[in-house]
This record gives structure tokens, C-alpha cells and sequence, in this order.
């Protein structure tokens, strides 16, 4: 038994950093239609930017207040990178067939992973040992350390924030309202560019939490890791109902305990290849995700 | 038919040619074929000037047969292409032996052409396949990774009397190799292995399968893979509470594992070739101070040291046989040479040009987080 939960344990850690980047590739999706394929790279980046942070003010602050600073400061400024890539990568192509769109969106990505690379070097970073007190902690053979609380603790109060802005709030209700009709909701009187820098903010700055988790938990991080976690979100995104805001943290938690219970019961070997599986079966079941909702097509 | 006997007899007068210019011009001449420029540039020229080092010693005390040594360089830039090239110069050159190259690749593009011209050629290549073309001129003095596999067993049930064996590597060749070979010869031995899987390298989550394995009790796990995952293995061991040792392969020798493992770096083991300062041989001891002496640097790595022990036993063979022909000098390596004592350790050849035994070393990193040879061949 204790070895369920410690797998659960193992995939609710991974699954929140899933979750809060695919809530990134889900919310410019919902407003713009478009997968914004730079999205795991500008995690990469946030979690460079972040060391840089940490690496300049280690040693002159204490650490909790080292720590909150690194996280608002690197969300800030990976926030600045999502509006410079909304402005410079997608807002002239917006009324462009949608493909352009997504080759742009994919040269944004190569743009940030070898910008990243000429600047940083090849050569994987390393983050300090000691920026998060190394404790752990053992609940009846279950191991869990303070960073995965923090994961899990932060993730969650992010994510019921996000709920609560976009269900409660004006601007929220407004982008609900250009996800489903932007003609309408500009008649309406909203602006749909500030609405759209908005989602590109909030999902950067989620990405941002998520860049740094890498970072702080992991330690080591690469100038191409925005690919890899950067697919697993959005597959995650997917899994949950791509457009859907719940959906996104449903599906990251989800194909993180999946792939934590099949390396744990089936087989280690082939736990991404039958992760793969099992969302080729949702799709089946579910085409539009596990939350979406059939989209009545426009004609 | 007709043609190969003319082939054949060409070859044979080349040959000859060559070993009389080589006589005929009053010196012995040493080929060294490595990347002096490019990406490899530092290990090529380490190479270059520890090969002069040693011949400059040899002069130094009256030369071999009464002949000074004279080294020729050809940069090969770690291409095949360029191999090929520095092969032909040097051939023409009339060097009788050549060092090199750093890169299998590039010993392996200058081999044939060295066996045609009858020139003796060693090698530090780690690839397995630069033994298996026959060629009487080729020497590998490398620790091959068959070598390391060998050695790992052995520290794992003569040295740690490891009851529970678990295995892991990541999906790429030189990984899965290192795993299945280390797995064949741990059971040649009696050892049991208790679980073998697969990582995604750079996947960074590793706490799934290290939970699974924890269910094995295993008394060790042993990794194949790349620092950059074996270092995170380590720690998120420790993090899960697991007691077993970890025993990481050869890639796995980077001052980044320690960074990136932290504290739980303590404890861990690695199994490489040694560094050259860490070489408990006289010979090496007394390289090491003429070369810091001369140079003001240390050799760029290992492999320096490889390269230029194979010129140390090409010189001694020379000197046994009192011969500049090839042959006899080949001959006397592979049959003859036994236990030479070499700067990487004693040297013996097998037949087929691969030289015998190893020189890995398992270190254990100790709360000082610098390694401590724990176990090594003999």
C-alpha cells in the first residue's frame, strides 16, 4: 500500500508542473485558437532566467525572502517574454490562414531554445543545493520532501486563483466570452487585444512557476527541456480538453499518475509508450478531451 | 589471381621501400595523427606533445639502435576525411609507426592504409570494432567498454559481495550495450540481477521507476547511462529513503554529477578510468613530473596517457627486437611483450592487436565529495 501512495506521491509532483505549464498552452488556445508551440520554451527559459535571479541575490537575502523574490521577479519577467512573443510572433498573423500561424509559433520556439543556447551554453545548469532546505519527510514508509509540498501546495492555491479570476472576475468573464465568439465580444464593447495580452500574461507567468519548480526540484536544466515538458503538457492539455481551464490541471495530475503507475506496475521501459496509448483510448472514447465540450462547427 | 600475387608483391616491394628509407635516413620517424585544430583540438595537441616528450627523453639518452627519434604531426581535425589524408603523408613520410588517432573514427578511416604500407598504428579508439579488421599493424591501447563491463562485475560480487543487483540504463546504444554487458557477465559469475529497465534520458522524473524498484530490496542499482540523469537518480534515491548503493558507469564521471546529486552524492560509486593524477604507477608518476615540468600543464586527459604508452612499447619493442621492420617488431607485441610496465598500467597485447586486462578503478565519493579508489584490477 505504501508503495501506491508513494507513486501517487511521485505523479501528483510531476503532475502539478504538467498542469501549470499546460495551463499556458490551454489558455491561448481557448481564446486564439492556436497551439502556441513556444510555450515549453519559455518555461526553459523562466527556469534560466530564475537561476540568473538566485545566483545574483544568494547569500544577501534570507532564503524565504530569496525565494519569493525569484518567483515574482521571474514570473514578471516571463510574463514580458509572452507579450513580446504574442506581439511579435502571432498578432500580425492573426487574420493569416491558421497554419502560418503555427509554423510562427514554431519558429518562435526554435528562436527561444538556440537563444537560450548561445547565451547559456549546451552544457546542462545547475541549481544550488541549498536555495530549498534539503528535508524530507516520512509518512508510514512514504517519502515526501519539503520541495514536493511546496509543488503541490503552491500549484494548488495557483489553480484555484486562476478558477476563481476567470469565473468571478470582469476580465475573466471577458475571456471567457472572446473564447467562445471574439466578433461578439468585441460588438460587445471588450477588448479583445488586451484580453488576449492578458491570457498571454497569466499563462506565461504559470509557465514561469512551473520553469522554476524544474529548477528547484530537479536541479539540473537544459537548454532543450522546454521540448520535452513542454509535450507532456500539452498533451496533458489534450488529455484534459484542450480550451478547458480545469481541464488542463485534470489532465497534467492525470498523466502524471499514469505514467507514475505504470512505470510502478507495468513496466518502467515502456511507461510513455503506453501513457501514448491510453490517450490515443480517451480520444477514442472522448475527442474532445475528458472536460471539452463538443464545439457546435462554424460554418 | 595473376592480379592479387601482383598486388601482393607491390606491396611487399612498398613495404620494403619504406622500411629501407626509413633506415637510409638516419632517423627513426614517429607518426602522430591527431586533432591538433577543431573540436578536439586540446586532447590532439596533449597527445602531440607528450609523443615529443618521450622522443625528446629517447635523444636525450643516445636514441634506440643509435638512431634519434623524429616525430611528424598531421592534423586530422577528428575527420575521417582528413585521417585518410594524414595517413597518405605520413606513409610517404616513411614514419614506421603512428600514434593515433584520438577518435575512433578517424584510426579507423587511417587503418587500411596504414596495413597496406605495412606502418604499425596505435589507437586509445574505445569503438569495438577497430580490432575486428585482421590487420596485423593496429594496436589498441584503450580500456574498451567489454573491459569496464568485465570490471564492474567483478567489484560488484568479489569486492561488495552484492546479494540483490538492480540494473538501469537509458535507451541509447552505448547505454543499453554497457547494461546488457555488465547484466552477461554479472550472471557468467553467479550474481543476481533482480530487475534491468529503461530510463528516458532528460526526463528528469525518475521517481516512478525507483519506487517500483525499491520493491526488489535491492542491495544496489546500477546505472549506465550520463551524468546528467545519474546524478539525478542518485538524489531522488536518497529522497525516497532508499539505502541501496548506487554504482554509476563511466559517463557518470563529471564534476556535474556531484552538483547536481548534492549531498546525496556521498556514498555513490563510480567506475572510470582513473584520472592521470590518480595513477598509482611509478611510471606514471615520473611522466606526469616531466610533462608538468616541460609543459607548465597537465596532460589533457586519460587518453594522452594511452597514446603515449603506446609509443613507450612500440620503442621497447624496437629495442628487444634490435629491428625497424614491422613485422618483427608486431610480433614480438602480440606474442612476445608481457606485463610492460606502462604509465596506464602493465601492458600486454592479444593477438588480434586489443590490448589485455584494464585500468578502471571504482571510486566512492566521500563526505569530502572527491573520489576514493576503492577497488582496482590487481
Amino acid at each position: 500500500m505504501e508503495i501506491f501512495f508513494q507513486q501517487l506521491v511521485n505523479g501528483l509532483t510531476i503532475g502539478s508542473i504538467y498542469a501549470l505549464v499546460a495551463l499556458g498552452y490551454t489558455m491561448v488556445y481557448g481564446v486564439l485558437k492556436l497551439i502556441n508551440f513556444a510555450h515549453g520554451d519559455l518555461v526553459a527559459l523562466s527556469a534560466y532566467i530564475g537561476l540568473v535571479i538566485i545566483m545574483q541575490l544568494m547569500g544577501a537575502l534570507s532564503p524565504t525572502v530569496l525565494i519569493i523574490i525569484t518567483f515574482i521577479a521571474t514570473m514578471i519577467i516571463t510574463a514580458i517574454g509572452g507579450v513580446i512573443l504574442e506581439r511579435a510572433a502571432y498578432r500580425p498573423l492573426r487574420k493569416a490562414p491558421r497554419l502560418s500561424a503555427v509554423v510562427s509559433a514554431l519558429g518562435a520556439s526554435l528562436i527561444i531554445e538556440n537563444g537560450i543556447m548561445l547565451i547559456w551554453g549546451p552544457m546542462p545548469k545547475i541549481f544550488p543545493a541549498s536555495v530549498i532546505p534539503n528535508a524530507n519527510y516520512s509518512l508510514h514508509g512514504v517519502y515526501i520532501s519539503l520541495m514536493q509540498v511546496l509543488v503541490l501546495i503552491i500549484s494548488l492555491i495557483l489553480m484555484v486563483a486562476l478558477y476563481l479570476f476567470v469565473n468571478r472576475t470582469k476580465l475573466g468573464t471577458a475571456m471567457r466570452a472572446c473564447a467562445i465568439d471574439q466578433d461578439a465580444a468585441r460588438l460587445m464593447g471588450i477588448n479583445v487585444d488586451k484580453v488576449i495580452v492578458t491570457t498571454f500574461v497569466i499563462g506565461s507567468a504559470l509557465g514561469a512557476v512551473g520553469g522554476l519548480f524544474i529548477g528547484m526540484y530537479y536541479r539540473g536544466i537544459y537548454f532543450n527541456m522546454g521540448w520535452i515538458y513542454g509535450l507532456n503538457a500539452f498533451v496533458a492539455a489534450i488529455i484534459g480538453g484542450i480550451g478547458n481551464i480545469p481541464g488542463a490541471m485534470l489532465g497534467g495530475m492525470l498523466l502524471g499518475i499514469f505514467n507514475a503507475f505504470i512505470a510502478g506496475y507495468v513496466s518502467s521501459s515502456w511507461s510513455l509508450a503506453l501513457t501514448y496509448v491510453l490517450l490515443i483510448v480517451i480520444m477514442i472514447f472522448r475527442p474532445t478531451g475528458i472536460l471539452g465540450e463538443r464545439v457546435a462547427e462554424k460554418v | 589471381m595473376k592480379r592479387k600475387g601482383l598486388v601482393g608483391l607491390l606491396a611487399l616491394v612498398v613495404t620494403l621501400l619504406f622500411t629501407v628509407s626509413a633506415f637510409a635516413s638516419g632517423y627513426i620517424k614517429i607518426g602522430v595523427q591527431a586533432p591538433i585544430t577543431g573540436k578536439f583540438a586540446s586532447e590532439g595537441q596533449s597527445i602531440d606533445k607528450a609523443v615529443r616528450l618521450v622522443a625528446k627523453q629517447v635523444n636525450e639518452k643516445g636514441g634506440i639502435l643509435g638512431r634519434k627519434i623524429k616525430v611528424i604531426t598531421c592534423d586530422d581535425e577528428g575527420k575521417a576525411v582528413k585521417a585518410a589524408i594524414c595517413a597518405r603523408k605520413l606513409v610517404d613520410a616513411g614514419v614506421i609507426a603512428v600514434i593515433g588517432s584520438y577518435t575512433s573514427t578517424c584510426a579507423e578511416a587511417a587503418e587500411p592504409i596504414y596495413y597496406r604500407a605495412g606502418v604499425l598504428q596505435t589507437s586509445d579508439g574505445t569503438s569495438d570494432t577497430l580490432v575486428k579488421h585482421g590487420y596485423w599493424t593496429f594496436f589498441r591501447n584503450s580500456s574498451p567498454n567489454s573491459a569496464e563491463a568485465q570490471f564492474t562485475a567483478e567489484f560488484f560480487l568479489k569486492k561488495q559481495h552484492y546479494k540483490r543487483i538492480a540494473v538501469i540504463s537509458d535507451y541509447s546504444t552505448f547505454s543499453t550495450n554497457l547494461a546488457q554487458a555488465v547484466i552477461r557477465d554479472l550472471k557468467k559469475m553467479g550474481g543476481n540481477v533482480v530487475y534491468y529497465g529503461k530510463i528516458v534520458s532528460g526526463s528528469q522524473n525518475f521517481t516512478p521507476i525507483l519506487t517500483k524498484i525499491k520493491t526488489y530490496h535491492p542491495d544496489v542499482i546500477y546505472f549506465s547511462g550520463y551524468y546528467t540523469d545519474g546524478g539525478l537518480i542518485r538524489a531522488q534515491m536518497v529522497q525516497l529513503g532508499m539505502k541501496a548503493d548506487f554504482v554509476g558507469g563511466d559517463s557518470n564521471d563529471n564534476p556535474e554529477f556531484i552538483k547536481l546529486a548534492g549531498k546525496a552524492a556521498v556514498g555513490a560509486y563510480l567506475i572510470d578510468v582513473p584520472l592521470p593524477n590518480m595513477l598509482p604507477y611509478p611510471a606514471a608518476k615520473k611522466f606526469l613530473k616531466a610533462f608538468r615540468e616541460t609543459y607548465h600543464e597537465n596532460p589533457a586527459s586519460i587518453w594522452t596517457l594511452f597514446n603515449v604508452d603506446g609509443l613507450r612499447v612500440i620503442l621497447y619493442a624496437i629495442q628487444q627486437t634490435k629491428s625497424l621492420n614491422t613485422r618483427k617488431i608486431a610480433h614480438y607485441l602480440h606474442y612476445e611483450l608481457k606485463d610492460f610496465p606502462g604509465i596506464t598500467g602493465p601492458i600486454s597485447f592479444a593477438p588480434n592487436g586489443e590490448r589485455v586486462g584494464s585500468a578502471y578503478m571504482a571510486y566512492r565519493i566521500g563526505p569530502d565529495l572527491k573520489y576514493h579508489i576503492v577497488y582496482k584490477e590487481k
